[in-house]
């Protein structure tokens, strides 16, 4: 049965008071529940990040320390012994400004050199059929196959023989047998990306291949190719064994500098190598943030094709 | 389909092109430089100028020792002598390919555990006629022989052994080192009711430290190795084992330690005894703040399991051994002086708390006159033996492998017995290999 009673002008458009509890209530579910997601993304925010910034403050916490507070047990989150000694120290030491100096002359040509080729070899695979074609791709990707310890003998041998030992090219050759299957397939998935219509189009104009590629392909694909050479020279930059196997004393690189100059028989400077660590991290944190965006860029450049 | 797309015949082709890879490989390691594979490395073993290779002349606390010894030595026989180094932890690997190689000449500073890997490889000179002549103690000589021949020349040597703080033994009330296994536990015991924190013993519990249970083994009378068969895995080794898990699981032992860690504890004054060599004391109290900590700082005998028994150490130190080839003969002499020379090893000493390895050396006022160096000379490293396994270039995986399996036992995922049995079956396998 309806009500005759008129409702009052007053309360037209009112929402009735259970209606009004109502909304209330689904109102505040969804204000908990959109809190909640919220809390959730930030708390995985923070664990991430934790995850990933961790390790840096540590580094960085460990490098204003002293020894004796390094070495404390159970160790302290947040210093109290701070110093500027291991960081003043390294001015000192004139051998960590040669071992840079390597690694950027090694890192830098390894970087030029492997997008050089990777360029030529990846246009090759991707905008020529001849025959041994997906052979010969398949054999860039084999040589990453090997365990690179197997390949360190071969290579020692190798560059032993040629008298090559100690020098910049036997590094700067090494790293790039590494850093090469890489950047070619990159760079191959950029050029699949590339129509071949504007290929033919600059051939009815008159290009030949080679400016095709230099003055049309090169451009376009520039953001890959400096995301292949980022790759390559911090593969180059961070490598380890090779440095230490194939570089004398004067053409040792950082990684093995490093090592060798504070982690000893009996105990580590760790003070020290994480102020080193620091100091050196500069340059290629630098190199990043100009080009951090090519290198997201040209890695997924070659994944999506049209 | 798509060009990038490795279809089952792609990956048949890469698996075909891996393979020619390796034989390609192979081939190209057979084009080895002119001193693989021939017992000398070349040049003329009559220069003056040769190479001396150590891992401490990276080193910050003995890289200036080592030079003043080089230099001293240019400067007196008008000789060059070129520095050549690498890291300790990656020494035995580069040393292995470039000796193999035939890059590696001169004299090279080796640990004496890694001795016996470097003289199988024929590229060694025997130094029987030198080594009479220089003075060293039974031990010292010993550990730088090979299969009956004198390959290297004992620089330090030393011995891993416990190190005991007094100033916390004496805090539980313990006035003398315990002498046996079961005097052990029970000081052990006194210092776990000490509180605070303090870990009785920091033992080694970790993989790569664990290998610090053999001397423990010998005490209870597993020889290891004896004549060529592996005997861990007999009730010796289990008994021992048995041991050490019951010394973790009444946490008179602590979890996860290693040398690191232990001197780490040890400095802070919440550890009564730790495994070391003798060069820990300065390593530990370097790192300690408490500055009294160097003097209550003590070598102790270890335990034996009845009274009478000789304690058990490993022989621990370096020795310089000469590379057949240029500089050869002028390299020998380099190392003799630099190992028998009573002013070079006391002003070595000086630098570095490493005992010298001649008995005059030891009887050298500076040496002498440091009460640590004696007493841990006398009471650890004259007994102290290197391990059985040293002869085997597996070494390292033989320790590994009997680590992990030891740990295995620490944690509860195996039994002594059967932990034992598998780890001396993998040492077996692994030295036929």
């Amino acid at each position: 049965m309806t009500s005759t009673t008129p409702t009052p002008v007053s309360a037209v458009g009112r929402p009735q008071p259970s209606a009004t509890r109502a909304g209330r209530g689904t109102r505040r579910r969804l204000r908990k529940d959109l809190l909640r997601s919220r809390i959730a993304a930030w708390s995985a925010v923070v664990v991430i990040g934790a995850f990933g910034l961790l390790p840096v403050y540590w580094l960085l916490a460990t490098a204003l320390s002293t020894p004796e507070s390094t070495f404390q047990f159970p160790p302290k989150l947040v210093p109290t012994d701070l110093t500027l000694s291991n960081f003043t120290a390294l001015a000192e030491n004139d051998q960590l400004i040669n071992y840079m100096v390597n690694s950027l002359v090694v890192a830098s040509i390894t970087a030029v050199l492997s997008v050089i080729v990777a360029t030529y070899m990846g246009y090759s695979f991707s905008k020529f059929r001849y025959r041994g074609r997906r052979s010969l791709m398949h054999l860039v990707l084999a040589s990453q196959m090997f365990p690179q310890a197997l390949l360190l003998v071969t290579l020692y041998t190798v560059f032993s023989s040629f008298g090559m030992l100690n020098t910049y090219s036997a590094l700067v050759l090494s790293f790039t047998t590494f850093t090469m299957p890489l950047c070619v397939w990159m760079l191959k998935g950029i050029f699949d990306t590339i129509p071949d219509a504007l290929l033919e189009a600059a051939s009815i104009d008159g290009a030949s291949r080679w400016r095709t590629l230099h003055s049309i392909v090169a451009p376009l694909a520039a953001p890959g190719m400096i995301a292949a050479g980022l790759f390559a020279f911090v593969r180059g930059w961070n490598d380890f064994i090779f440095a230490l196997t194939l570089a004398g004393k004067e053409k040792q690189t950082l990684p093995p500098g490093l090592v060798s100059t504070y982690i000893g028989e009996f105990q580590t400077a760790w003070p020290q190598l994480m102020a080193a660590s620091l100091v050196v991290s500069v340059p290629v944190i630098v190199a990043f943030m100009f080009l951090q965006r090519y290198l997201v860029g040209g890695m997924t450049a070659g994944s999506v094709k049209s | 389909m798509t060009t990038s797309g490795i279809s089952r015949r792609g990956a048949l082709r890469m698996f075909g092109i891996g393979a020619l890879g390796a034989v390609g490989a192979g081939v190209l390691g057979a084009c080895a430089p002119s001193g693989a594979g021939s017992p000398s490395n070349g040049g003329d073993p009559k220069s003056k100028d040769f190479d001396f290779t150590s891992w401490s002349l990276n080193e910050e606390a003995a890289k200036p020792s080592i030079e003043k010894i080089i230099a001293a030595w240019e400067k007196a026989e008008k000789s060059t002598i070129r520095a050549v180094s690498y890291p300790y932890n990656e020494y035995l690997s580069q040393l292995t390919l470039k000796l193999g190689g035939g890059e590696t000449t001169g004299a090279v500073h080796l640990d004496i555990a890694w001795l016996a890997a470097m003289a199988q490889m024929g590229k060694l000179v025997d130094l029987g006629s030198v080594a009479g002549k220089g003075g060293y103690t039974d031990v010292a000589l010993k550990s730088g022989t090979y299969d009956g021949k004198h390959y290297g020349l004992p620089w330090n040597t030393g011995s891993i052994g416990v190190i005991a703080n007094s100033q916390l033994l004496e805090k539980a009330g313990i006035k003398e080192h315990p002498t046996t296994v079961e005097e052990f536990e029970s000081a052990l015991r006194e210092l776990k009711g000490l509180g605070g924190g303090v870990v009785p013993y920091a033992a080694a519990t970790k993989v790569a430290q664990l290998k610090d249970i053999f001397p423990w083994m010998q005490t209870f009378g597993c020889a290891m190795l004896d004549g060529g068969k592996v005997t861990i895995g007999d009730d010796a080794s289990v008994d021992a084992v048995t041991w050490y898990k019951k010394l973790h699981d009444e946490k008179l032992i602590a979890a996860d330690v290693d040398r690191f860690d232990a001197r780490a504890l040890f400095g802070q004054g919440k550890a009564a005894f730790y495994d070391d060599a003798i060069i820990g004391k300065g390593v530990t109290s370097a790192q300690s703040k408490d500055k009294t900590l160097a003097d209550a700082m003590q070598p102790m005998e270890r335990p034996v399991l009845k009274a009478g028994d000789t304690p058990q150490a490993l022989l621990w130190g370096g020795v310089i051994a000469i590379v057949k080839g240029k500089g050869q003969d002028a390299a020998t002499e380099f190392a003799l002086h630099t190992t028998t020379d009573r002013a070079t090893t006391s002003e070595y000493f000086a630098a570095r708390a490493l005992p010298p390895s001649t008995t005059a050396g030891l009887a050298a006022p500076e040496v002498a006159k440091d009460t640590f160096t004696t007493e841990w000379t006398r009471k650890i490293t004259s007994t102290a033996t290197g391990s059985p396994f040293w002869q085997f270039a597996q070494n390292a995986q033989i320790e590994e492998a009997v680590a992990k399996q030891v740990q295995a036992v620490l944690v509860g995922k195996s039994k002594p017995k059967d932990a034992m049995k598998q780890a001396g079956e993998e040492a077996a396998a692994l030295i036929k290999r």
